[in-house]
């Protein structure tokens, strides 16, 4: 029996593997977010870390509320996929092993029901990204600045996709029109643009997971989350917080 | 299709309940197993009948095969539940209760209702305590504006119910604060 091996293992960051707590202590490393991650350590430090699983968990239901792409958490999820193999190794061998007891069976049920339950969450969550990549493909092709977030294969996959679709309108529709209206990105006055954005005037719930820096809401007023807060607001006025694991959307 | 249409404007009860399923709950076991590691944390020993504690997901998975008794949260109980609701009707505000507890009891309802004291009662007093604040979210439309609305004390199951009304709402009201010129014109 080696799970309990492998997860101390794991625990202890395993050798020359980053430990996967890291990303908690010093969330994104981003430069103008490090004054506030330091400010609100002692919030932080009483509560128990966060397990790989439930950080995936946090970063599926953000995905799927968030109406722009949130960083990638390429590690974090390539750690779990690790994690999840072992197991279902681990799974494999005992089940074919005939001398396994009744005892052992139910443990060994419960831990392929657990991998089960961690596929579907990190599937969902791939596929969530997926869907706003093809979505917006064309935005991305465009923007520098999205493109850092994603992962190499979302990027090259978003570039092919606009590639393929701007082609295949071309092909259809686009070629036959007059050349004035033969373009996929021009922008006529009071028509809305032809490359999908993300709106991120898109109303949210955020839950504050720790005290937050106080954020302007569009109307001017200010507002400063204590931990536990929970308000529906427009997703730009929080971007920033849910990139800096300030807040988690609910 | 990378996301079914349904699973794009929000998430469904169902993956609710898989995420709170992820907590911890205290079980008798009836049988033994030795001390286990899950990608979610190592638990075990389980030793009856000492109390253990595992995630509700596996407790559900015992409790089904009767192979543990599941040891209720201090909240699902008729005398927490009766003061929060007399909370809930005579306060304007939300009581306090805990995030996921609508898809918990559920849960635990539908899987150990043997374990708990009085489930017809805790059913009922739920199911009122679901109504109090139903008609208070509804309320809370009326002081909705396009720039924040705080929701203390709101709980998962309960966003996600007025999350498609009210985004709409906030996103239309957005709209019109953004554009005045042309709905000013627009109402002539």
């Amino acid at each position: 029996m080696d799970w309990d091996d492998e997860f101390d293992q794991l625990r202890h960051g395993g050798g020359s593997r980053p430990s996967m707590f890291d990303d908690d202590e010093n969330p994104m490393g981003v430069g103008a977010g490090m004054g506030e991650v330091r400010m609100a350590e002692p919030y932080f430090e009483e509560e128990r870390e966060e397990t790989p699983l439930e950080q995936l968990t946090r970063h599926w239901m953000n995905e799927r509320h968030a109406p722009d792409i949130l960083p990638a958490r390429e590690e974090l999820l390539s750690n779990l996929l690790d994690h999840l193999r072992r197991q279902s190794e681990a799974v494999q061998l005992l089940r074919g092993d005939p001398s396994t007891s009744e005892e052992e069976h139910i443990r060994i049920m419960l831990v392929q029901t657990e991998i089960e339950r961690v596929k579907f969450i990190v599937r969902s969550y791939v596929r969530t990204r997926l869907f706003k990549v093809e979505k917006f493909a064309r935005h991305i092709a465009i923007s520098d600045d999205i493109q850092k977030r994603l992962t190499a294969a979302e990027r090259d996959h978003a570039i092919r996709h606009a590639r393929i679709t701007d082609q295949h309108f071309y092909l259809s529709v686009l070629q036959s029109l007059p050349e004035a209206q033969s373009h996929l990105d021009d922008t006529p006055i009071f028509v809305p643009p032809m490359v999908t954005e993300p709106d991120m005037s898109r109303p949210v719930f955020v839950h504050a997971l720790r005290q937050c820096p106080p954020i302007t809401l569009p109307d001017g007023a200010s507002l400063e989350m204590k931990k536990g807060h929970i308000s529906l607001v427009p997703y730009s006025t929080v971007a920033t917080l849910v990139e800096n694991e300030q807040v988690e959307l609910i | 299709m990378a996301l079914p249409q349904p699973l794009r404007v929000s998430v469904t009860p169902p993956e609710l309940e898989l995420v709170a399923c992820q907590q911890l709950i205290e079980i008798v076991p009836l049988i033994s197993m030795e001390k286990t590691a899950f990608i979610s944390g190592a638990y075990g020993p389980l030793r009856p009948p000492h109390k253990a504690k595992i995630p509700i997901w596996m407790a559900v998975n015992l409790k089904l095969k009767k192979k543990c008794h599941i040891v209720p949260p201090e909240w699902l109980s008729v005398d927490f539940l009766q003061s929060k609701l007399t909370l809930e009707t005579t306060q304007p505000a939300f009581s306090d209760l805990p995030f996921r507890f609508a898809e918990i009891s559920k849960v635990l309802l539908d899987v150990a209702s043997d374990d708990l004291d009085n489930p017809e009662k805790i059913r009922s007093l739920l199911k009122d305590l679901r109504e109090a604040r139903q008609a208070k979210s509804r309320d809370g439309l009326k002081q909705l504006d396009h720039s924040e609305l705080s929701l203390p004390n709101l709980c998962s199951m309960e966003i996600n119910e007025i999350r498609p009304v009210f985004i709409q709402a906030m996103s239309v009201l957005t709209r019109i604060v953004r554009n005045p010129i042309r709905t000013e014109t627009g109402g002539l």
